[in-house]
């Protein structure tokens, strides 16, 4: 029995775990008590982590696509064609765009980033989540001048008062949950604000509702708060923070209700706050303007510049953060620096003896509709991307689509030349935490048939179109990395144990603060707020629909609701007479659609939800938006 | 390390069955009839109306049905299937001469011998006629041990009915009686159109002698057996099967417990009684 | 006392000279140094690796004699015909340095499985793995074996049980699989003296003490449990401090839910006897979309219905609980063994 160290692929919580293979077959799992992370505590995702490699669809063999049909080729074959058509099109004046992933290793990202930047001179690079979670980053970046918060699980294990806008906490970040459990355990004041009254929600001393897109009100409330009761830290304001006039003045003085204004005590008076972060479904700008005015809250009481209180991204992936950090994220260099950082460019340019390539190019969103070309490392576009049927019919129609993956996905089934890869189990590397940890996985068995390390392939594509990249190990690239990026040096040489160094990101001397101002959406005839669910669910992400254990319930779920659903609260759906399984008409002003509603009696009245796994079956009525005003009928 | 592999008694091995026929019964429901490849196992497979077996498509696992054949008959045994997840798809793709593996029969099944010399009462609810079909020719087989047969059978629309071909048979004898009923018409039905339980006012019940086998989807059960006990059967007279999520089949995988019952040892089969005393 | 005329001592380095000699027959299985601090179960490589003086490991020994993948039947397909066999894993095995709580657990495990009808899988490597263990002289913070009749010393149940008098061990065999083990190497051991006995007595009556005047709820709990009597409010309350990660059935020493999955594809199949948890949402999930326990409170329940309810003790001769404290370790939430207990006979969820 052979028992390895490594990282917990799922979440960024950053737990750690061993894997347990026997004769090679990863057969189990044990946990640590020692991991600073997880301290002997999984979740059911990591209790499960052996399965999906061991379970899963894999791949064992290059594909190629000949004649329209998938065929098993040697991995030189399969090179050659990739490298040839790639050329061709490189030759032709035709835009290649390269997707990285957040279930990728740093490593690999930072190379599938090399390979777009450098190799194949095109600034058509991001990961499909990337949208999912940029705003947020840019909300707190708009203030703060740094894309993620500075709060470890351990400041919200000991703070005194957070405040969670949530997705849906429990169900997507166990390993946070449980620290805001024990905060509130030993006494902690937990302010949630959410359209569910959720578990999180239901331990909180205050729950604030607020529907998808209308958190900025409660928000702005609380800032309110503060400046009308003159509970704002006078130092901290004064030593850094830039507007809080500006910020005063803007927010109406709305009428006070008495658990906002316990809130707002709360948090002001607390030694230590922390604010926790999730994508709650409404629209990206609206969630950029909302997580300014949380970082704006955070600021101006005095808890953005304090030891053990902080801001929190709970970011979906396991790795998203480091895929942010390796820079392939749309308009982003490695280091998560803007394009136009003129000494960052200097430094790659010098690292890897190549002009990076000029253009900010898009998003994933937009350049998958453009480019003729695409390489897409670990991640299945169609089931990532907001629009999801949009981006399975671009790839359909793409000239050439490449895929390095471990598993058979939709995006394999599509693609030209597909090579395979090392699953996270069977690689070494290192993943980023939300916390900023950069942590090893290490290989507990071998890739299956042919597959290759994810470093080793995209090493050999940038050689292939003509970039130096001799590694002879994972440890080499990250070696490499520290170079392009310096806070990720100590990474390199942090020992064997557990844990692993921190990087983080810098702020800004002086922080901008800001209200939220949100916009409500809804209108006379249209009352009702048809919104994603904030949480991006797991269901078909190869690490879960691969392990037995974890894919049931999506599954069946999938299974019994082939035209999608639609979740309604208790309330709407007495108001409608609807029982669950019950067909609704939803309209917005862009087009209705007729989808089986389920009851989830923890939903605010008002509020229906599109599970993400879902979210293509009512794309008539969203018509692109995040959310929409609807009404509901009976059918 | 050292591996040896015997075929012993051993409780999680299947015994190959061979499928003989496969006969559609609704768009999503089949009927396969399977025969094990050893005949010598073939012979000893004896079992009750009520058990169930678990069965192997091999690569997706085992799954829990229903014996639908009656014991009387025996040669070969049927199970009915309806596609529900993927194991039953795929088992909705095999044929004739394809192989599946078999362990069982497990469960208590009906009492038979209780029932001879009763009034029998047969409440069945779209693909919950399965189980008592295999009660019901049992008894068939078997007419002159008991008294009067009712058998009272509803589905959704007339194209959910299961064993079309059979309740013609059932219809047309004049030793038992026989409803049919249909929660949605559909063009060219001319029977009767309703839930379940308004066949108990087109037929006459006796609860003092008769007792009542109640099988479908549990929210059908739930009405059903309400309406009985409102009609004066006692909790001991109605017998239900439960619907579990059973694995292992003999007790120990704990997916089917109820309280400290198994489904799949102490049942499937309990009376309103026993039921009413399961703590979840 | 019949133990004194059983009895012997072995010196520590004796100890490492037999252990040397196991690992010749057997596979042994001991708490060994793992990654960054951890103690962990592990296959020693050298006898040196053993260690005296440790803190249970987190991941329980059952996982040697239940593991969590464990191949069961093994599936061939030759052209349009299957042939199947079972999987017996009969290697010899021997856990060394167990504790008393999970020697108890292992008992558990074996009348659990041989309850009719026997589960060969798990009887023949079962038959085949021997438990030496070793008695707790001072137990660890979170455990509570002494209100669940598991420890801190053996009185039953063990192949062989050492107590560390500090240079020797004190050596008692409970089992013909015990004396087996002795079997080769009787150069090594010599009888125990009667202060050797005296001092083992005196740590077991330390040991006990050591857990203070605490009581324990058990009874006050199981009699609530097993007729109904906790509240549906309070059920729902503590469960909205779990977060399903059914951490606590994986660990716990007498946990064996299973799911069976056959891995493999077309030719060669392996059918898969996998862990699973009472506490995860799909446990009970049909494949018609009903799930008769789909609320978090039904399966909290239910998980304390089966550890502690009269009816189960009735059914399985024991508690399921072996007092290890490993639920208190692993717990996302807050929902462990003793918190629910308490929970339970105070009738309200903490305060």
């Amino acid at each position: 029995m052979l028992s390895v160290a490594t990282t917990c692929p799922y979440c960024a919580c950053g737990c750690g775990l061993y894997l347990l293979a026997n004769r090679g077959e990863l057969v189990g799992v044990a946990p640590s008590e020692n991991h600073p992370v997880s301290q002997g505590r999984l979740c059911a995702r990591g209790w499960s982590a052996h399965e999906a490699p061991s379970w899963g669809g894999r791949l064992r063999t290059p594909l190629i696509r000949k004649n329209g049909r998938s065929e098993s080729a040697s991995w030189s074959a399969a090179m050659d064609m990739l490298a040839s058509e790639i050329g061709r099109l490189m030759h032709e004046g035709k835009a290649i765009g390269v997707l990285g992933s957040p279930r990728a290793t740093n490593e690999e990202n930072y190379l599938a980033g090399k390979l777009a930047r450098a190799a194949l001179g095109t600034s058509h690079l991001d990961f499909c989540l990337h949208s999912s979670f940029r705003p947020l980053m840019a909300g707190l970046e708009d203030v703060t001048g740094a894309y993620c918060g500075a709060a470890s699980l351990a400041d919200v294990e000991a703070a005194d008062a957070i405040l969670l806008m949530e997705g849906d906490l429990a169900r997507a970040h166990p390993r946070a949950a449980y620290s805001v459990m024990r905060a509130v355990d030993r006494g902690a004041r937990l302010i949630t604000i959410g359209c569910a009254s959720t578990q999180m929600a239901r331990l909180s001393a205050v729950y604030l509702p607020a529907a998808p897109g209308c958190s900025g009100d409660v928000i702005d409330g609380l800032l309110g708060g503060v400046v009308a009761g003159g509970l704002e830290d006078r130092g901290s304001v004064s030593a850094w923070c830039d507007g809080y006039e500006a910020l005063a003045s803007a927010l109406s003085p709305a009428e006070q209700t008495e658990q906002l204004r316990q809130a707002v005590e709360w948090i002001a008076r607390a030694n230590r706050a922390t604010f926790l972060l999730a994508p709650s479904g409404a629209s990206g700008e609206q969630l950029r303007r909302d997580a300014a005015a949380v970082a704006s809250l955070a600021g101006i009481t005095g808890h953005l510049d304090r030891q053990g209180s902080g801001i929190m991204l709970l970011l979906g992936r396991s790795n998203l953060r480091g895929a942010c950090e390796m820079g392939v994220a749309a308009g982003r260099l490695p280091g998560y620096l803007p394009l136009a950082d003129r000494s960052a460019r200097d430094r790659l340019c010098s690292l890897w003896g190549k002009e990076l390539a000029a253009g900010t190019g898009g998003d994933a969103e937009s350049f998958i509709e453009s480019v003729s070309g695409l390489i897409v490392v670990a991640d299945d576009p169609a089931s990532a991307l907001p629009a999801g049927r949009r981006a399975q019919a671009a790839m359909e129609k793409m000239e050439f689509l490449v895929v390095l993956d471990a598993f058979v996905t939709a995006a394999v089934e599509m693609a030209h030349v597909v090579l395979p890869i090392a699953s996270y189990a069977e690689t070494d590397g290192t993943l980023t935490s939300l916390e900023g940890r950069v942590q090893r996985c290490r290989a507990a068995a071998d890739p299956p048939g042919e597959a290759r390390a994810g470093w080793q392939a995209l090493a050999e594509l940038c050689s292939r179109f003509g970039l130096s990249a001799p590694y002879r190990s994972s440890s080499e690239v990250l070696a490499e990395i520290g170079a392009a990026v310096p806070v990720y040096a100590p990474a390199g040489q942090a020992g064997e144990g557990w844990g692993g160094a921190f990087v983080g990101a810098v702020r800004k001397p002086k922080a901008n603060v800001c209200a939220s101002g949100s916009q409500p959406i809804t209108y006379a005839e249209y009352p009702h707020v048809l919104a994603h669910e904030g949480v991006i669910d797991w269901g078909k992400d190869p690490l879960v629909a691969f392990s037995p254990t974890l894919n049931r319930e999506h599954r069946s779920r999938a299974r019994l609701n082939p035209q999608g659903l639609v979740e309604i609260s208790k309330h709407d759906a007495d108001q409608l007479g609807l029982r669950s399984g019950w067909h609704v008409r939803v309209e917005s002003t862009f087009g209705d659609v007729v989808l089986p509603a389920v009851i989830r009696p923890e939903l605010s009245a008002g509020v229906l939800l599109v599970p993400y796994a879902f979210r293509d079956h009512a794309a008539a009525v969203f018509a692109g938006r995040d959310m929409a005003a609807v009404k509901v009928e009976r059918v | 390390m050292a591996e040896t592999s015997t075929r012993g008694n051993d409780v999680f091995l299947p015994w190959i069955a061979r499928i003989e026929d496969v006969r559609d019964e609704t768009p999503d429901t089949k009927t396969f009839t399977l025969r094990f490849r050893d005949p010598e196992v073939m012979r000893e497979f004896e079992y009750a109306p009520g058990q169930f077996v678990e069965l192997s498509v091999f690569g997706l696992g085992e799954a829990p049905f229903c014996v639908a054949s009656s014991p009387t008959r025996a040669g070969n045994f049927q199970t009915t299937v309806r596609r529900t997840g993927q194991l039953t798809d795929a088992l909705h793709l095999l044929g004739c001469g394809d192989e599946v593996g078999i362990r069982g029969p497990f469960g208590n099944g009906f009492d038979v011998t209780a029932a001879a010399g009763k009034d029998l009462l047969f409440v069945a609810g779209g693909i919950g006629l399965p189980p008592l079909r295999s009660l019901i020719w049992n008894i068939l087989d078997e007419r002159s041990r008991f008294g009067r047969v009712t058998i009272l059978y509803g589905a959704r629309t007339p194209t959910d009915l299961v064993y079309k071909y059979e309740l013609k048979e059932w219809e047309r004898r004049d030793d038992i009686e026989f409803l049919l009923t249909v929660d949605r018409s559909e063009p060219g039905w001319e029977g009767n159109v309703g839930m379940v339980p308004i066949l108990f006012e087109k037929t006459t019940l006796r609860p003092e002698s008769t007792l009542a086998y109640v099988c479908g989807p549990p929210i059908m059960i739930k009405f059903v057996v309400q309406d009985l006990l409102m009609r004066g059967f006692r909790d001991e007279t109605v017998i239900s099967t439960l619907e579990r999520m059973m694995q292992c089949g003999i007790g120990k995988c704990n997916h089917c417990a109820i309280g400290h019952r198994y489904v799949c040892r102490d049942g499937p089969v309990f009376n309103f009684r026993q039921i009413r005393e399961l703590v979840e | 006392m019949a133990m004194a005329q059983q009895a012997s001592a072995i010196t520590k380095a004796g100890a490492l000279e037999w252990l040397g000699r196991l690992m010749e027959q057997a596979e042994v299985i001991a708490p060994v140094a793992g990654f960054g601090g951890d103690t962990v179960f592990s296959p020693l490589r050298s006898p040196a690796q053993i260690r005296w003086d440790f803190e249970n490991p987190l991941h329980p020994p059952k996982q040697t004699l239940l593991p969590q993948t464990d191949p069961i039947v093994s599936i061939q397909r030759d052209g349009d015909c299957y042939e199947v066999l079972p999987i017996y894993d009969e290697s010899p095995r021997v856990l060394f340095n167990i504790r008393s709580c999970d020697v108890k657990g292992i008992a558990f495990l074996e009348r659990m499985h041989a309850a009719d009808p026997p589960d060969a899988s798990y009887l023949r490597r079962a038959e085949r793995t021997a438990a030496i263990s070793l008695s707790c002289v001072a137990p660890c913070a979170s455990c509570f074996c002494i209100c669940t009749d598991s420890g801190p010393f053996l009185r039953e149940s063990y192949d062989i049980q050492l107590t560390d008098l500090g240079e020797d061990l004190f050596v008692e065999v409970g089992s013909k699989k015990g004396e087996a083990l002795l079997a080769g190497s009787q150069d090594l051991f010599r009888a125990a003296t009667e202060p050797e006995l005296e001092r083992r007595r005196e740590l077991e009556e330390s040991a006990r003490r050591r857990f203070g005047e605490e009581t324990c709820h058990f009874a006050s709990a199981m009699r609530r449990i097993s007729t109904g009597r906790v509240a549906e409010a309070l059920w729902a309350k503590m469960s909205d401090w779990c977060l399903e990660c059914g951490g606590c059935n994986l660990i716990c020493p007498t946990c064996y839910c299973f799911s069976v999955k056959d891995r493999g594809s077309d030719g060669r199949l392996v059918r898969c006897r996998m862990w699973d948890s009472c506490q995860y949402p799909a446990f009970t999930l049909e494949a018609s979309g009903h799930n008769p326990r789909e609320q978090r409170k039904d399966r909290m329940k239910r998980r304390f219905f089966h550890k502690v309810s009269a009816q189960y003790y009735m059914r399985d001769g024991a508690i399921g609980c072996v007092g290890c404290g490993r639920c208190v370790k692993v717990c996302m939430g807050t929902t462990d063994m003793p918190a629910v207990v308490a929970a339970i006979r105070k009738g309200s969820w903490r305060g």
